[in-house]
């Protein structure tokens, strides 16, 4: 009996040896921080685990508070203060939410424009620059800037996922919405190098999703002992500022996008839009940023908040607030009603869709699933609009709708890492694809695409242009990112020249525009003169886009100006070139 | 299944999984996978099976300076391989000795002298002048061409008999394909379909380059057999 205790000791202190050792190397975590939820998850060595904050909650609110003098981000919820944070106080001017909204974009940006009518200040002057973000502390406005707020977040959120692990975290990969640009990238990549996080990989959410519904396909078929069938999934996902779309074809673990699109609405312009409704003034009554206009705003916001998701199980829902200063709102409000004011809204989630499948080249009836995540795939209207488009009756219940994003990075983290299991749970793959097009300016202004969208990554593609004036020796090659068919509609990511063109005479030279995305969606431009004829040639020039940091607008008119017409360049038709 | 190959290759090379050594494998299999998948049966149909496979709309010969209006092509059917161009005018043609005929390896490589008298010193006339938009075509169905199989029959390959009248025929073949594309690419309503029809000219372009450069280098291996036995035969 004793040297069976003994040895039975023995197996535990082995098996925990075993668990420290495997949770040595460091494995990359999965943030998902949302517009107006975060969570963060990481890969155990069996499974993927959610990790809760001081008050025991996986989803915790992406602010940051300002409130005298003291930085308190979302994660902890002010735990450390008497009382936590209220959402009377979130709505008081003193936090910065939205972050992920405001983050890389210019002040003509219409997404810009509605958060105008958020507590905290946004100014903007409609030429092209980055807006002007305060927040009220001590009864002054304090400015910052979105990479500012989502870094001091990153850092506590940093802080909560060591104290779980118990050893520095360095490596992350986090969720990004499919309408995201690359300008927006580098910024969410400069808050995290603020934070001390390094990003392995950036993930549009519905690639995330994909992982994930990869990894239990895998489980049902070691359960059922079943072939390696394919699966199609179409995936839809609405949160509180994007909503995207993707369709993903799953078989032996591998999760293959075949088709992205996105959008830049969501949660936030519903409930614009439910606010508005409710006070028809509500633009010239809240012009200006007072103390008590703040107050009447994020009495407003609360109530309609409340209302929207009572929308979700009721069919009509009573709204009774008071304003102050005479002001009140007493209302019943139906989900008619509701989906008639947010028509726009569910046209453009269907837009995307459609757009998904067309790409995909796909018709309703060869999707086997439809996965709906994201707080707003509670929306009644939201499901019948997306299970319709896909003649389903219902959507697939194996995957948690807030959590599907976070446990998909975890999962891309722990492959990314070089994570190995024995039970087979790791052995999985996604093979991502680019959500937009890219190119280059070219034939006086067309935008020319070098890689097309839903290209799979890693990807290079390379396209020959010519000179468009006898003698011309330089060639400006402007990067665009985007879908419109001319270069001013699409995001310009950055610029450079070609010189030392050999002087000949217009359409005799080659130029070689070769654009390459590697698997952390590092995209570099590689370009020179090909067929050089005998004569000496400059090297080619390699540029990792994007350069740019601000100022798109501007920068890319000033190019089209001075440098438009001289130093064009043309697509080389390619049947007839001999 | 093409598919499967693919993921199984995808899940061993991709740099999620072999590091950022595997980024360079992954390119040329994301390219060979959208070659088959564009060329399996379920795409026959668009590919265009058999006769004038391949065409990528360039030509085989080189340029010496800037393109000109005129170009020189040798129709081969009537070649009877006797050097006399190659002699008079040897940057310009060059001896296929496998086929035995000659054809033009860069246009206007020799003074336009030169040419003339190279041209004229043909016994069986078959080196013409002709328009540059038309030398991509004839040179093209220069070359043998695959015969469409049924089964067991047919197979092979196969050179027109009279190059011109071919090139005629192939020239308004491509203008119909043409437009046909153009009506579907107004029906998808969107660029998707014209970079997709690029990108296929891109992938037999590539594909068509590779051919040359081994067809290129058999020929060097076997023109310079052919200098190593010369000496031998010269000594007795």
């Amino acid at each position: 009996m004793t040297e069976q205790l003994y040895t039975v000791a023995s197996d535990s202190e082995t098996t925990g040896e075993d668990k420290s050792q495997m949770s040595f190397p460091d494995v990359a975590i999965g943030i998902d921080i949302g517009t107006s939820n975060c969570s963060v998850a990481v890969w155990t060595g069996h499974q993927v685990e959610l990790l809760k904050n001081t008050r025991n909650q996986k989803g915790m609110r992406s602010y940051v508070m300002f409130k005298d003098d003291s930085l308190s981000a979302g994660v902890t919820g002010g735990a450390t203060r008497e009382h936590g944070h209220e959402e009377r106080d979130i709505l008081s001017g003193s936090a910065i939410f939205n972050m992920k909204r405001l983050i890389g974009r210019m002040d003509t940006d219409e997404v810009v424009q509605a958060s105008k009518s958020l507590p905290f200040l946004v100014q903007t002057l409609g030429i092209g620059v980055r807006p002007f973000i305060a927040a009220l502390v001590n009864n002054m406005w304090r400015s910052t800037t979105p990479e500012e707020v989502l870094a001091i977040f990153l850092l506590e959120l940093k802080a909560l996922v060591e104290m779980h692990l118990k050893h520095p975290v360095r490596n992350a990969v986090l969720t990004i919405p499919v309408a995201f640009s690359r300008f927006q990238q580098t910024r969410i990549e400069r808050a995290c190098a603020m934070a001390g996080l390094h990003v392995l990989r950036l993930m549009p959410e519905p690639t995330a999703i994909a992982l994930l519904y990869a990894q239990q396909q895998q489980q049902l078929l070691h359960d059922n002992m079943g072939s390696g069938i394919e699966k199609i999934a179409l995936i839809f996902n609405m949160g509180a500022g994007y909503c995207d779309a993707a369709v993903a074809a799953t078989a032996g673990g591998v999760s293959q996008i075949r088709a992205l699109s996105g959008s830049t609405v969501g949660g936030e312009d519903i409930l614009q839009n439910v606010m508005r409704h409710l006070m028809p003034d509500f633009d010239s009554l809240y012009a200006g940023q007072t103390m008590d206009r703040i107050k009447s705003i994020g009495l407003l916001r609360m109530a309609t908040q409340d209302a929207i998701h009572k929308l979700a199980t009721q069919e009509h829902v009573e709204i009774n607030v008071d304003l102050g200063a005479g002001h009140k709102v007493s209302k019943i409000l139906d989900r008619g009603e509701f989906e008639k004011v947010n028509q726009s809204i569910f046209e453009k989630c269907e837009g995307i869709i459609k757009q998904c499948l067309a790409d995909a080249k796909l018709t309703p009836e060869d999707i086997n699933d439809v996965i709906l995540v994201g707080g707003c795939s509670r929306i009644p209207k939201i499901r019948s609009v997306v299970l319709g488009l896909c003649k389903k009756d219902d959507s697939y219940s194996g995957i948690d709708p807030l959590e599907a994003a976070v446990s998909g990075a975890a999962l891309e983290g722990a492959i990314a890492s070089g994570v190995s299991d024995p039970s087979g749970s790791l052995d999985l793959l996604t093979i991502q694809a680019t959500p937009m097009n890219l190119g280059i300016r070219a034939d006086g202004g067309n935008f020319a695409a070098i890689i097309p969208r839903n290209t799979a990554v890693p990807a290079r593609r390379d396209m020959l242009f010519t000179t468009t004036h006898d003698n011309q020796t330089e060639a400006l090659i402007a990067v665009y990112e985007g879908e419109g068919n001319q270069a001013e509609d699409n995001h310009l990511l950055g610029y450079f020249k070609i010189t030392g063109i050999p002087a000949a005479a217009k359409g005799t030279v080659e130029i070689n525009v070769c654009m390459d995305i590697d698997a952390g969606n590092v995209l570099r431009v590689f370009a020179g003169v090909v067929k050089p004829q005998g004569q000496a040639v400059p090297p080619f020039i390699e540029v990792r886009m994007p350069t740019l940091d601000d100022g798109h607008g501007w920068c890319g008119q000033a190019l089209a100006k001075m440098y438009g017409s001289t130093l064009d360049l043309a697509t080389i038709p390619k049947k007839l070139h001999p | 299944e093409i598919k499967e190959a693919y993921r199984k290759l995808q899940k061993r090379h991709h740099p999620d999984i072999a590091g950022y050594k595997g980024h360079d494998y992954t390119l040329l299999l994301n390219e060979a996978y959208k070659v088959l998948m564009r060329n399996s049966p379920r795409n026959a149909g668009a590919s265009g099976r058999g006769f004038g496979r391949g065409f990528t709309g360039n030509g085989y010969s080189c340029w010496n300076g800037p393109v000109r209006s005129h170009a020189l092509f040798v129709d081969e059917n009537k070649c009877i391989g006797c050097r006399e161009c190659v002699h008079h005018a040897g940057e310009t043609f060059a001896m296929d000795d496998v086929l035995g005929s000659a054809h033009v390896e860069v246009q206007f490589g020799d003074q336009e002298q030169k040419i003339q008298v190279a041209v004229e010193s043909c016994p069986v006339n078959c080196i013409h002048w002709v328009m540059s938009e038309e030398l991509a075509v004839l040179e093209f169905l220069a070359r043998p061409q695959q015969k469409e199989a049924h089964g067991v029959f047919g197979g092979g390959w196969e050179r027109p008999r009279d190059v011109f009248a071919a090139a005629n025929n192939f020239t308004k073949r491509l203008q119909r394909e043409e437009q046909q594309d153009m009506a579907r690419q107004q029906r998808y309503n969107n660029g998707d379909a014209c970079e997709e029809g690029e990108t296929e000219r891109q992938a037999e372009a590539r594909r068509r380059a590779g051919q040359e450069l081994r067809w290129k280098r058999l020929r060097d291996v076997w023109n310079g057999l052919r200098d190593w036995t010369k000496p031998g035969v010269d000594g007795p």
